[in-house]
């Protein structure tokens, strides 16, 4: 990640612009207790009450990285009950990184958070059908399959 | 000027500025080795 990724200028800006960036070497045993880390790289998004919102462990390219941790701000919006702005990094995801590895991850919590807002389940089917259509082999195609019994 | 990422290195530290900015941290463990 410092060779590749970190160093990667939208990468730089990314990060800048929508994260506070903590960085802690393995050998502080106390971190890694705390957070059960057993492998590097391991990167944890977390609210500024220290919850955890989301989890990477390996490697990620920039044009990998970007959406997996717009995803994981929408995340962060979503579970602040902040609809709107979720949507919006989950929108944002899907429109620049279609076909990225975090981009199902994107089009469920999309559906989810439309239904959390408007309590209209037909997002949820929507997200679905988009899941089959785009990403059947995900494990957010998987996920989402009870809500192929939601009246379209 | 290359850029590049300001890591800060205190969680507490890191906790405080989120809130203060009102976004989250990113927590990144690396082996330096």
């Amino acid at each position: 990640m410092g060779a590749v990724t970190y160093p990667h200028e939208q990468v730089v800006k990314f990060v800048d612009y929508n994260f506070v960036p903590v960085q802690i070497e393995t050998s502080n045993k106390a971190m890694t207790d705390q957070f059960k880390v057993t492998w590097t790289p391991t990167i944890i998004v977390l609210d500024a009450d220290g919850n955890e919102v989301h989890r990477v462990v390996g490697f990620l390219p920039p044009e990998e990285f970007i959406p997996t941790f717009m995803v994981a701000k929408g995340k962060w919006y979503f579970n602040a009950d902040q609809h709107p702005e979720a949507q919006g990094m989950f929108d944002e995801a899907l429109r620049e990184y279609p076909n990225s590895a975090a981009a199902a991850e994107g089009v469920f919590f999309l559906g989810v958070s439309h239904y959390k807002l408007t309590h209209d389940p037909k997002p949820l089917r929507a997200a679905y059908e988009t899941l089959m259509a785009k990403f059947p082999g995900s494990e957010w195609a998987k996920r989402a399959a009870p809500y192929r019994l939601i009246p379209a | 000027m290359a850029l590049h990422i300001c890591w800060l290195d205190d969680l507490a530290k890191a906790k405080e500025s989120a809130r203060q900015t009102n976004k989250p941290v990113l927590l990144d463990f690396f082996n330096p080795q």
